[in-house]
C-alpha cells in the first residue's frame, strides 16, 4: 500500500511539473514530424547515369528493353542540372532504380563531377564489342570494384554469378509479416529516444528536485522503505514513457504492433535508463554537477556504434586506393573500369544493386 | 529512550572526528536539549540517531532499536522536525500531511487538526511553495507529529518564527511532552532550552562538555545576587546585594520597605553565560 501511495503521489507531483509536459510535448512534436515530415517511403532508389555511345539500332534495342521494365512504360524526358548547365536526359524508373540516359559525354562528365556518383559510358569498340567504362568516385569498396570486373568477364564472371544466384533459396520465416514502411521504421528510434534517453535525464531531474527541497530526508524518517521511494519514481517514469510511446505509435501504426512486446521493451528500457539515472544522482549534489557524468554515460552507451562505424571505415580504407590522398585529390580521382558485356538489361540491376549496398538476384 | 555509548563519526573516515566519544542517555518522557554552536556536532549526532547518517563507531539505541540495523518500524515511533523546511512545494499543506500519514503503520493524527494546531488553518489548501518561510516551518513541524511520535526530534523548532508563533510552538512541545513524548531538542537558542528542557548537554567540537538540568547548572554556576534600583530623595540609587549573607538579606528587606523600587533583578546566570563559562566558547 505504501508503494501505491508513493507511486500515486509521484504521479500527482509529476503531473504538476514541467518535465511531464516536456515529455508529452516532445512526443507530440515527434508525432507531428512522423505524420507531416517523414514520408512513407524514402526515395531510396539508386540513380544510374549512362551515356549510350552506341549505334542508333543498338540504342533503340537498349531503350526498348528499359521501357519494358519501366513502371509506367513511358519514357520521361527530364532536365538535369550539373556544373551550372542544364542537360536533357531520358528517365526510366524501374522497381529498383532510376536510370538516366544522357545525351552526351559532356553531360556524363558533368554529372560525375557534380553529383559525385558512379557513371557509365557504354560504347562499341573496333571489334564491335560493347564496352562499359565505369567512372567511379573513389569511395566505392573493393568488393564493388571486384564485382564489376568479375561481372563483365564473360569467361569467369556472369555465368558464375547467375548460376550462384539462381541457387540461392529465400524463405520467409514469418509468412504473415510485412515489411515496415520508412515512416514506421522510424518509430523504434523515437521510442528509444523518448523512452530511455529522456527517462535518464528526467528521473535525475526529479531526484535532484527532491534533494534541493530536502524531501529525501523527510521521506527517510518514515516507516516506508527507500525502495518504495525509488520504485515509485521509476514507475512514474515508465508510465510516462508508455504514454508518450502510445501517443507516437497509435496514430501511425494503429493496431499493427505487438503491444505487449512493445510494453515489455518500454518497461525494460525505461527501468534500465531510470536506474542508471538514479545511480548517477546518488553521486552528485545537483544536476549541473551530474551533467558531465551523464555525458560520459551516454558516450559509453553509444560507443559500440562508434566502434562499429570505425571498423567499417578502417575496412573500407584498407581497400580504398585513394587512402592517404587529400580531399582535393580524391575529388579528381576517377577509377575507370572497363568491361565487356552485351546483356545490358542485367547490368543495370547489378550496378544499381551494388551502388545501394544490397545484392539482389538479377532478373 | 535513547542510549548513546562511545559514539564517533568522521566525514572523511579519518581521525578528524565531527563527533568524538559522545555518551548520553535520555529517559522516556524527558525533554533533552542538545546545545552547541554551529559545527559543534549537534546535527551529526542527531542524523546518526535517526539513521540519516550511517553509524560508524559506537553503540546507539533509539526507541528500543539498534541503529546499526535500522528497521522501518522504528520510524513509527519517531518524528522529526527539520531546521530547513522540507515539504513538497507543489502540494498543498493538507496534501503534504495526507501523503505522509500513509507512510506509517500506526494510528496517525488528523491532518486538519494539526494544521489548526500550528495556526495554518485557512491556508491548508494553498500550495506549500506559496507559503512564507515561517509557514513552511510550521508545516514541517506539524508533519513531525503526524504519527504521534514517542520520540520527537526537533531541530531548531522556533528558528525564523515570530515571537507569538514561537510561543505557540513551545506550548505544543510542552503539551506533547505532558502526553508522554520524549523530546530531543537541538538548538543554539539557550532561552528555549532553559524554558523547555529537563536536561541539557553542551557539545563543542564534537565532544560533550557537560550534561545537567538547567536549574542545577544555574545553582552551580550562577551568582546569588540581586541588582536593585530605587529612589531616595528623588535620586536613583543602584545597589547589588547578596541573597545569602544575613546582613545583605536584611538590607534587601529594608530597601523594599522604605524606598520606591524602580527595578529589581536576581543575578541568576543564564544558560548562555554558563555555556561560555564551561566551554570557553560563544554560541554563534
Amino acid at each position: 500500500m505504501k508503494l501505491w501511495h508513493s507511486f500515486s503521489k509521484e504521479l500527482i507531483l509529476s503531473s504538476k511539473s514541467w518535465y511531464f509536459y516536456i515529455e508529452l510535448g516532445m512526443a507530440i512534436v515527434l508525432l507531428v514530424i512522423l505524420v507531416f515530415v517523414v514520408p512513407e517511403d524514402f526515395d531510396s532508389k539508386g540513380k544510374d547515369y549512362l551515356y549510350l555511345d552506341l549505334p542508333q539500332v543498338v540504342q533503340d534495342r537498349y531503350m526498348k528493353n528499359l521501357l519494358e521494365e519501366d513502371l509506367d512504360t513511358i519514357t520521361e524526358q527530364v532536365e538535369l542540372e550539373a556544373d551550372n548547365q542544364i542537360y536533357s536526359a531520358k528517365l526510366y524508373e524501374t522497381k529498383e532504380s532510376k536510370i538516366y540516359l544522357l545525351e552526351s559525354r559532356e553531360a556524363l562528365d558533368a554529372i560525375s563531377n557534380s553529383e559525385r556518383v558512379p557513371v557509365v559510358h557504354v560504347r562499341v569498340n573496333e571489334d564491335q564489342q560493347i564496352v562499359y567504362t565505369y567512372y567511379l568516385q573513389g569511395y566505392e569498396t573493393r568488393k564493388l570494384q571486384n564485382l564489376l570486373l568479375v561481372y563483365h568477364n564473360r569467361l569467369a564472371g556472369h555465368d558464375v554469378i547467375e548460376d550462384y544466384s539462381n541457387r540461392i533459396e529465400v524463405r520467409r520465416l514469418y509468412e504473415d509479416s510485412a515489411p515496415l514502411n520508412d515512416k514506421e521504421n522510424m518509430i523504434p528510434v523515437f521510442l528509444t529516444f523518448n523512452g530511455s534517453l529522456m527517462s535518464l535525464f528526467i528521473i535525475a531531474a526529479y531526484i535532484f528536485l527532491d534533494k534541493s527541497e530536502g524531501i529525501i530526508k523527510a521521506y527517510a524518517i518514515t516507516a516506508s522503505s527507500v525502495w518504495h521511494y525509488l520504485l515509485s519514481k521509476i514507475g512514474v517514469i515508465i508510465v510516462t514513457s508508455i504514454m508518450t510511446s502510445l501517443i507516437i505509435t497509435i496514430p501511425i501504426m494503429g493496431n499493427q504492433p505487438n503491444y505487449p512486446a512493445m510494453m515489455l521493451f518500454l518497461v525494460t528500457s525505461g527501468f534500465f535508463a531510470a536506474s542508471l539515472g538514479l545511480l548517477l544522482t546518488s553521486f552528485f549534489k545537483d544536476i549541473v554537477e551530474a551533467f558531465g557524468a551523464m555525458y560520459i554515460v551516454i558516450v559509453i552507451m553509444i560507443m559500440p556504434e562508434w566502434l562499429f562505424s570505425y571498423w567499417q571505415t578502417i575496412d573500407s580504407k584498407r581497400h580504398c586506393p585513394c587512402k592517404g590522398a587529400s580531399q582535393n585529390d580524391k575529388k579528381n580521382i576517377h577509377y575507370i573500369f572497363t568491361g565487356y558485356e552485351n546483356q545490358c538489361k542485367e547490368l543495370h540491376h547489378l550496378v544499381h544493386s551494388c551502388c545501394t549496398g544490397y545484392f539482389c538476384r538479377p532478373h | 529512550m535513547i542510549k548513546v555509548k562511545n559514539l564517533y563519526h568522521s566525514y572523511n573516515n579519518d581521525e578528524n572526528y565531527a563527533v568524538n566519544d559522545v555518551n548520553f542517555e535520555i529517559e522516556k518522557g524527558e525533554i533533552f536539549g542538545f546545545l552547541g554552536p554551529s559545527g559543534a556536532g549537534k546535527s551529526t549526532t542527531q542524523n546518526i540517531l535517526v539513521g540519516l547518517l550511517q553509524l560508524q563507531k559506537g553503540e546507539v539505541e533509539v526507541a528500543g532499536y539498534d541503529v546499526k540495523h535500522i528497521k522501518d518500524k522504528m520510524f513509527n515511533k519517531i518524528g522529526m522536525s527539520f531546521e530547513q523546511s522540507n515539504v513538497y512545494s507543489k502540494m498543498s499543506g493538507i496534501e503534504n500531511l495526507e501523503f505522509y500519514r500513509k507512510l506509517f503503520d500506526v494510528k496517525t493524527r488528523d491532518p486538519k487538526e494539526l494544521i489548526k494546531l500550528v495556526g495554518l488553518d485557512g491556508k491548508e489548501n494553498t500550495k506549500a511553495g506559496k507559503y512564507s518561510k515561517g509557514m513552511k516551518h510550521r508545516l514541517t513541524f506539524a508533519r513531525s507529529m503526524i504519527n504521534n511520535p514517542e520520540l520527537w526530534f526537533l531541530d531548531e523548532p522556533t528558528t525564523g518564527l515570530d515571537p507569538s508563533i514561537a510561543a505557540n510552538i513551545k506550548d505544543i512541545i510542552k503539551q506533547e511532552n505532558e502526553k508522554g513524548a520524549t523530546v530531543f531538542l537541538t538548538t543554539h537558542n539557550m532561552y528555549i532550552a532553559d524554558e523547555l528542557c529537563d536536561r541539557v548537554a553542551f557539545i563543542v567540537d564534537g565532544k560533550i562538555r557537560l550534561i545537567d538540568s538547567p536549574k542545577a547548572l544555574k545553582l552551580k554556576y550562577g551568582e546569588k545576587l540581586v541588582d536593585v534600583e530605587y529612589l531616595k530623595n528623588g535620586e536613583l540609587i543602584k545597589e547589588q546585594l547578596s541573597t545569602v549573607a544575613e546582613s545583605e538579606k536584611a538590607r534587601i528587606v529594608e530597601v523594599i520597605s522604605n524606598y520606591d523600587i524602580q527595578t529589581m533583578h536576581t543575578k541568576e546566570a543564564t544558560l548562555e553565560e554558563i555555556f561560555i563559562k564551561v566551554t570557553g566558547r560563544g554560541l554563534v
